[in-house]
């Protein structure tokens, strides 16, 4: 082999040389890129009154004020605080049951089943605010906050089951078996054995589903009246026809919401695995 | 075969208080094959990683081929590398993985096509060249990435327990290709295992590596029969080491185990009053009676197990120490039976004293 | 056991299949029983242009995207653990931002008197003026920062299942970053680009917020129209005809998704 003759490295070229810079340079730009606009609302959100420039010309509260005091954000905002939170527990209480109960069973379709229990997390929200729509006007349900947590309900569901199961996944089923073994009925062994095992889940299922409701415009836009705005519709149409600054001081609240949600979750599912 | 290939000049690493690696002078001559070998966490894998690169020295320096690579990055090299779960690329071919060296250093196509053909027969892989890696075993694919560093003639090749994923027939075949390998073509090996037996079979040299430190190096012969410590007496091979008080000491010194037998002519410099020595249970013979001449050990059967071709017998000495004998089978081994008296004698030079 | 799934599959069956049954029998019933709905969407020439730029948009957007994916998810990926997860939040904080912040954002940030125009200005002379609002441009820009944490989630989970040895081989081999990434890291991350393409395939797909309001009349997607339909023109079947076109579109989409994925599950997952 050594008859065969040995060439060594040559020096690295030009392009091996920039292409460890140039690289950071392209992500350091995808990361000023992902998190420009939300932080571009908050300095805004302290500038004041009528005009939206950036940087503002001077600072005040004078938004988060005009966003407090005028009673129609107000409603909306609880409004969609509350929609939220009916969407989270009816979904969670569907979810967990279903996820429960698939993944304790096996018989025919059941991997149908779960497909079709996702599925709404594939489907555009167009084509359910269009058929939620015409439905509840069918039952002349259009306005009401039932339809709002019905269909909310629909797109929330299946993030949670995918939790539930994740979940569920790092529960011994040994211990259930162990638990009916010394005589505790089905429902004692969720109650003492499952669900304190899976209250990190449930957890992040909680936000997940109640982001996602509070955040849903599309359908909602479709479905709501005057009287059962929530507060993404009245942004979306406050967007649409005249930006009022006072977008600005929501926006940077639910930015710090949104990092709140971000912080509250890695920290669980790190603890989770 | 004296010139120096690789060496380590007091070379360390640690993270924040915890040593790795203490300083650690090490030498790997051409064409030498040396084993690093120990459990794990005892610092063969951070000298393997800090000669290849991947982990940067806190102290000392690293010569390899007499250029001072200490702070070279990896692919500066001239190394080659064959690793656990081999490592070949899965999008490659046998022939793409095997030229990609080659293809680094610039050689021209038909090059590349002589030399993986060439490599491909010294692994008797031939008619492979077009397989992905997932469509060979274990051991073949191995053989792919020792082709793959034997190709472009790097300066050393590391080995990382190679063979470590691999059932005991295929082992025992690729250490046999291993050495054939090297004694045919000559090139530096550094070989890390945890397996005491492979690093028998395989190396030139063993460098015994404990908690960071380098335990004793030396041939194979020197390891197995002149272990310096308990650790590397322990770690090669099966022994019986026993505590002994010193009776007289220089070239033909005098020992009393703690059953009272004694044992004289054993070879040791060593002063202190008390001291352990190891016997490897092959070196026990077993006499015909119970007389009491000096190295002479005597006990009860306690157990006695056939192990192949091996009988390993258990004896419970005089005053309740155990220590283990080891002979070749024969037919009629079961005479020996549990509970009966026996007697065994030991060569002086067989007894170890260690430090 | 059974009985744990039946209050969702009644749910589901209640709220899920009849509502799109529905839409089904209006894009075929409404007005009368007729096949012309969706004969009308595949011969006059909205529907067509409308076709077309929802499906430019969607590629542009996606193609955007995984050119500034890749970049930060092979970032990421070269990162130790802690700085990774801590960086990892700069891509989550817009998982989770609201995506009317997001649109309120841009067309503060794109406009006339934006920064981008600011900063161009300062750059290239008080004339310059970038139009990035109402048209073109300015829906990319919005679908790319919706798309982008999908895009590097997927590509990062394809770079992160990489046997971290084949690196360091081809390294001791004497192959430089470059010559490393070119011929291992990018071919072995291409499950994760295309998975990552084809989910922001299906979700601009149905965009409907960033076109109507960082888009101008001609950037109208498919759900725009859905929604000109319900609420302007109230012709109910055309918008169900769309919406099921819609449906099917994403649906193999999604199919293909699970297919590449071995049945992995959810873009959000």
């Amino acid at each position: 082999m050594a008859a065969m003759g040995k060439r060594t490295l040559k020096r690295p070229s030009l392009a091996e040389h920039w292409f460890p810079a140039l690289g950071i340079v392209a992500a350091i730009f995808g990361y000023v890129f992902l998190v420009l606009p939300s932080l571009i609302v908050i300095p805004m959100s302290f500038g004041t009154g009528s005009e939206l420039v950036f940087p503002p010309r001077s600072y005040s509260l004078e938004l988060y004020r005009q966003y407090f005091q005028e009673s129609t954000w107000m409603a909306v905002t609880g409004q969609s605080v509350k929609v939220g939170l009916a969407t989270m527990a009816v979904s969670l209480v569907f979810g967990f049951s279903a996820a429960y109960g698939i993944s304790r069973t096996n018989f025919r379709g059941k991997g149908l089943l779960t497909v079709f229990l996702l599925s709404p997390m594939f489907m555009p929200h167009i084509a359910m605010a269009l058929a939620m729509y015409l439905y509840l006007s069918r039952l002349g349900l259009v306005g009401t906050t039932f339809g709002l947590v019905a269909a909310h309900t629909l797109v929330t569901v299946p993030f949670v089951i995918v939790t539930a199961f994740a979940g569920l996944r790092y529960v011994d089923r040994n211990l259930e078996l162990a638990a009916a073994t010394m005589g505790a009925g089905r429902l004692r062994i969720i109650w003492k054995v499952v669900l304190p095992l899976i209250v990190p889940s449930i957890i992040v299922a909680s936000l997940f589903a109640f982001l996602l409701s509070f955040d849903e415009v599309v359908i909602s836009y479709f479905i709501s009246s005057v009287q059962s705005e929530t507060l993404p519709v009245k942004m979306y149409s406050s967007i649409h026809w005249e930006i009022s600054p006072v977008l600005a001081a929501i926006s940077s609240l639910l930015t710090v919401l949104s990092f709140g949600a971000c912080v509250a979750m890695s920290l669980l599912q790190r603890n989770d695995q | 075969m004296t010139e120096t290939m690789v060496r380590l000049e007091a070379v360390e690493k640690s993270y924040g208080a915890v040593h790795a690696l203490a300083p650690t002078s090490l030498e790997i001559a051409r064409g030498e094959f040396l084993t690093l070998l120990g459990p794990s966490g005892s610092g063969k894998t951070t000298i393997l990683n800090l000669i290849s690169g991947s982990v940067a020295a806190t102290g000392g320096k690293i010569w390899i081929g007499g250029r001072d690579v200490t702070h070279l990055p990896s692919n500066r090299r001239e190394l080659g590398m064959v690793f656990q779960n081999y490592a070949l690329m899965p999008h490659m071919s046998v022939f793409e993985n095997i030229g990609f060296p080659l293809r680094v250093r610039q050689y021209s196509e038909a090059e590349i096509r002589k030399k993986v053909h060439e490599v491909l027969e010294v692994i008797r892989l031939e008619g492979y060249a077009n397989r992905k890696p997932k469509e060979l075993s274990g051991g073949q694919q191995q053989r792919v990435a020792i082709a793959r560093c034997l190709v472009y003639n790097p300066d050393l090749i590391l080995m990382d327990e190679p063979l470590g994923a691999l059932d005991k027939k295929l082992r025992d075949q690729l250490q046999l290709e291993i050495r054939r390998i090297h004694r045919t073509l000559g090139v530096t090996l550094l070989y890390v295992t945890h397996d005491q037996s492979e690093a028998l079979v395989l190396s030139d040299r063993i460098c015994l590596m404990n908690s960071g430190k380098v335990e004793q190096i030396g041939t194979p012969d020197e390891l197995y029969f002149r272990p310096r410590t308990v650790f590397a007496a322990d770690f090669l091979g099966d022994s019986n080491i026993l505590d002994v008080s010193v009776v007289s000491n220089g070239k033909q010194a005098k020992l009393t185990t703690r059953s009272g037998f004694q044992i004289e002519g054993v070879q040791t410099s060593l002063s202190a009053p008390v001291a352990k020595v190891m016997i490897r249970p092959e070196s026990l013979i077993v006499a015909e009676d119970g007389n009491k001449e000096p190295n002479t050990l005597t006990g009860l059967v306690e157990d006695i197990t056939l192990a192949g071709g091996v009988v390993d017998i258990q004896v419970r000495l005089d005053n309740a120490e155990t220590i283990n004998v080891r002979r070749l089978t024969t037919r009629d081994f079961r005479a020996t039976e549990r509970g009966r008296p026996i007697t065994l004698r030991v060569q002086p030079s067989d007894v170890v004293v260690l430090e | 056991m059974i009985a744990f799934i039946v209050p969702l599959a009644v749910f589901f069956a209640v709220f899920f299949v009849l509502p799109l049954a529905l839409v089904v029998l209006a894009s075929l019933f409404d007005p009368v029983l007729t096949g012309s709905n969706y004969q009308e969407l595949f011969t006059s020439p909205l529907y067509l242009r409308v076709l077309r730029s929802t499906l430019e948009i969607s590629g542009l957007s996606t193609v955007a995207t995984l050119l500034i994916a890749y970049p930060v998810a092979y970032h990421l990926y070269k990162q130790p653990p802690r700085r990774r997860t801590l960086l990892m939040t700069l891509v989550l904080l817009p998982f989770w931002t609201s995506i009317l912040v997001k649109s309120f954002a841009f067309t503060v940030l794109l406009g006339q008197d934006g920064i981008i125009n600011n900063i161009a200005r300062a750059l290239f002379g008080q004339d310059t003026a970038l139009k990035l609002l109402f048209n073109r441009p300015g829906v990319i820009i919005g679908m790319a920062h919706y798309l982008l944490p999908f895009m590097i989630f997927a590509i990062l989970t394809s770079l992160l299942a990489q046997n971290r040895d084949l690196r360091r081989a081809a390294e001791v081999m004497g192959a430089g970053r470059l010559k490393i990434f070119r011929s291992i890291t990018l071919p072995l991350s291409m499950p994760g680009i295309v998975a990552g393409c084809l989910i922001c395939l299906v979700l601009s797909l149905g965009m409907f917020v960033t076109p109507a309001l960082l888009g101008g009349p001609k950037d109208m997607m498919l759900a725009n129209l859905v929604e000109m339909h319900v609420r302007q023109t109230l012709d109910w079947g055309l918008a169900a005809a769309l919406t099921v076109l819609l449906i099917i579109m994403t649906g193999a989409l999604s199919a293909i998704i699970s297919h590449v994925r071995g049945g992995g599950l959810g873009s959000h997952g």
